[in-house]
């Protein structure tokens, strides 16, 4: 039974997060994989959607969510805040891109902030698809078709009509249960 | 059709036998016959009007699609129906089309193209407003036609059931209706009535028959219903309301055959999850026939169905069938 | 700071008396820049109270910041395939439940404590330990703390479980931190340094908002030692005065890069958002306990036999 770490306060992600961390085959060791995820988060942050292989961006979309929340929740002027921002990015002009552009965009989220969609696999070949990784609200066109889901549709418009129904019954039972009282004032 | 209709009169005996004092009026024929000799009428019709075609001329159609792309198909005149069009187009189309749009008109994906036009397929999720009214309209005047053909074979031969009619759909309604004579005095329908007519209807629904559409001439269609008093006084009234003054559009589905102004939708495989609500007995034997059904496309949570479910359950308030009788 | 050994007859403690051979793994995960964040939330505790006062009138309740250090043992263990949240909520409202029965007091690592435990074998005998907490850690109801003593010049550690039933009472004699959050490093020190008369007294605590931190310097023996102590990055431990090898070889071990390590950093915690509901659900009954607990006090010693 461990203790939680009390020494940072972290924001909690909005992603999904494997207990325990993808290992990469890396001659310089942990070290070493941790400068091929700062690559990748430095190319994230610099051009907002890149492809890659999908073990790799799913590693690495932990790291910048961790990056974006750290920024939004301490600002930059905090000291281990912008010490992270400094070793992740490794171009000195994206840590303001993460202060002053980044942070006022995902400050409203409710959501991740990045989003991460499997490629298209090569056929013939038998190799993994690779992955599409992208921070939000970038300026390419969507990826995805959006979800739609139109009111005028039949079971929409069968569920509407149940709503409107049964807020005008409760309306009538709240009427009726006011009124004896006050008649009794 | 038969054999289920069969399986489930073995079923459906046990919960009538208990009725004994319902007033039993021995019809003429067993429903079958009556199915029969309407079909062969129908049939004979449809023949003559087939040999009526000359010979077979050639009609353009501009088909148009997903992001506004036009295809133009060369088909038939008089012969190809939307539905062969989609055909040629694809097999996700073919499927989920429901109704077509020829040049504006809402038009029965089974019914011939008679002339040169522009064509769209609508599925039951379109992204246009108006076309969803008029696909939602379509899919529940199915779904009371369909009640029709399931109530009409699912009780026993000395109970004598004669449909009556269907108003005019309405989604916001909640429920879809048919009004049907049962010779039958305060019939009160079990839960497990309902179950067993939903099992009928969802079987019916699964052997996937197309809807036929066929304008015949009043007198073809006096003859074709002439063992349903209802149907029989409700011809030339609507023979007068059509465009030629004298013909009457009717529909077949499997064995079963029925007046209605239509469109209806390609076939039954359309249909998904459905449920009988509620049977309300309005005055003289005539009883309301609830239900509530979604389209095979669309997929809802059980409580959310259960709620349509019971808001189904209340009578509709579709206008009343009126008895000369009375 | 440094008293003369006092010795006692403890034969309970010294049956009981062990050392967490295993303890090296977590006291260098605990060493960490932790005091200086800390001491900057201690002060603040005074002002921060006031202002979640005001708050709690509102809708949303919402614990005080210093919580989190003063209960740490409400946070659930972080290992995510252990974490079962309604064995975690049960665990709270169990440990809500021991506390309302005896006092668990806010303590530690380097704080003084008395602890009276029953005696499992014999009935309506007790035995009292004075020590200095050396370590803290588990979480739930397995939450525990090591003392450590030295009596008639033996060393003696008793890891106490937190809400183990047979404690009867625990007393915080001295209320202050030290430099590290693990003083597992007493145990190769002078024994002076871990030495505490059996009848010392409870302190009063002039300023009751802030929590000292007591800056003394441990002076280690020399080698061998139970653990490498270089290499743990120490704050209160005097020089340590190793050959320079000693020193190379604990760069050349060192891993510089864990602390840019944001996910291993938050598979080690709990997340903020977490840690505020938490700390809702429980704050409020902790603190109604606190307050009886001050009135009875208050009302004087006579009332409480």
């Amino acid at each position: 039974m461990n203790q939680a770490d009390l020494s940072k306060l972290v924001s909690a992600l909005r992603i999904a997060v494997k207990p325990k961390p993808r290992l990469f085959a890396s001659p310089e060791g942990p070290a070493g994989r941790l400068r091929k995820l700062k690559a990748t988060v430095t190319a994230l942050v610099k051009y907002e959607r890149i492809e890659l292989n999908y073990p790799r961006a799913e590693e690495a979309q932990s790291y910048a969510e961790r990056l974006i929340s750290d920024a939004i929740r301490n600002g930059d002027c905090h000291k281990h805040t912008m010490e992270m921002a400094d070793y992740w990015l490794d171009e000195k002009q994206l840590i303001h891109k993460l202060f002053k552009v980044l942070v006022p965009r995902y400050k409203e989220y409710n959501s991740s902030y990045t989003k991460l969609v499997l490629g298209p696999k090569t056929y013939p070949g038998y190799y993994a698809g690779t992955a599409i990784l992208e921070l939000k609200g970038n300026p390419f066109p969507a990826l995805q078709p959006a979800t739609q889901n139109y009111h005028y549709w039949l079971h929409n418009v069968l569920l509407g009509e149940a709503k409107r129904e049964f807020r005008v019954a409760k309306a009538e039972t709240n009427a009726n249960l006011s009124e004896p009282v006050a008649s009794k004032n | 059709m038969a054999v289920t209709r069969f399986q489930f009169l073995s079923t459906f005996s046990r919960q009538f036998s208990s009725i004994s004092n319902a007033h039993i009026v021995q019809p003429k024929l067993r429903i079958e016959e009556i199915r029969g000799k309407r079909i062969s009428i129908f049939d004979k019709e449809y023949k003559r009007q087939q040999s009526l075609i000359p010979r077979l001329e050639k009609i353009e159609v501009a088909y148009e699609g997903f992001d506004n792309e036009t295809t133009t198909l060369v088909m038939n005149k008089g012969v190809s129906t939307p539905y062969n069009c989609a055909q040629h187009i694809s097999e996700h189309v073919m499927k989920n089309s429901v109704v077509a749009e020829v040049n504006g008109e809402i038009w029965d994906l089974h019914r011939p193209i008679p002339s040169d036009c522009t064509l769209k397929l609508l599925s039951m999720k379109p992204e246009d407003q108006h076309q969803a009214s008029l696909v939602n309209k379509t899919f529940w005047r199915s779904c009371s036609y369909l009640l029709g053909a399931v109530v009409e074979g699912s009780f026993q031969d000395d109970i004598s059931v004669t449909l009556h009619s269907f108003p005019p759909a309405n989604v916001r309604s909640g429920s879809f209706v048919y009004d049907v004579q049962l010779s039958l005095d305060d019939w009160v329908p079990s839960l497990n009535d309902f179950r067993q007519i939903a099992a009928t209807f969802q079987k019916f629904v699964r052997q996937n028959h197309t809807f036929q559409r066929l304008d015949i001439d009043s007198s073809v269609a006096l003859k074709m219903f002439e063992d349903n008093v209802f149907k029989a006084d409700q011809i030339p009234h609507i023979a007068t309301k059509s465009s030629s003054g004298n013909t009457v559009t009717v529909y077949r589905c499997g064995d079963h055959i029925d007046i209605s102004r239509g469109p209806m939708i390609a076939s039954t495989s359309l249909v998904g999850r459905c449920s009988i609500a509620a049977v309300h007995r309005l005055d003289s034997r005539i009883y309301r026939f609830q239900g509530v059904a979604l389209p095979s496309e669309i997929y809802i949570n059980h409580f959310a169905f259960g709620i349509l479910e019971t808001r189904a359950r209340k009578l509709n308030p579709a206008r009343t069938p009126e008895l000369k009788s009375n | 700071m440094l008293r003369r050994v006092v010795l006692q007859t403890f034969r309970q403690g010294l049956a009981q008396s062990f050392f967490k051979r295993n303890a090296a793994s977590l006291s260098e995960s605990a060493v960490t820049q932790h005091p200086i964040e800390t001491s900057e939330e201690a002060s603040e505790k005074s002002g921060s109270k006031q202002k979640n006062g005001d708050e709690s009138g509102n809708t949303v309740v919402v614990a005080p910041p210093e919580f989190r250090f003063m209960y740490p043992e409400f946070l659930p263990d972080p290992t995510m395939e252990r974490r079962n949240k309604l064995k975690e909520k049960l665990e709270r409202m169990d440990m809500l439940q021991r506390r309302s029965i005896i006092e668990i007091p806010e303590f530690y690592t380097g704080s003084i404590m008395a602890v009276t435990v029953a005696d499992s074998n014999s009935p309506n005998k007790f035995a009292r330990f004075v020590g200095i907490c050396i370590q803290r850690g588990g979480s739930g109801l397995q939450a525990w703390f090591i003392l450590r003593n030295v009596v008639d010049r033996q060393g003696v550690e008793i890891l106490y479980e937190m809400y183990c039933p047979l404690i009867q009472k625990i007393e915080v004699l001295r209320l202050e931190r030290r430099l590290d959050e693990s003083l597992l490093y007493l145990r190769d020190a002078l024994p002076e340094y871990s030495t505490f008369p059996f009848e010392m007294e409870a302190e009063r605590r002039l300023n009751n908002s802030v929590v000292p931190i007591n800056p003394i310097k441990v002076k280690l023996r020399p080698r061998p030692w139970l653990e490498r102590w270089e290499r743990q990055n120490l704050q209160g431990v005097e020089d340590l005065n190793l050959p320079q090898r000693y020193y190379d070889r604990a760069k050349e071990v060192a891993k510089p890069w864990e602390k840019y390590d944001l996910m291993l950093q938050y598979r080690k915690t709990i997340p903020a958002e977490e840690q505020e509901k938490i700390y809702a659900e429980v704050h409020s009954q902790l603190q109604q306990q606190d307050l009886k607990r001050k009135i009875k006090r208050r009302r004087g010693p006579s009332s409480e036999q």
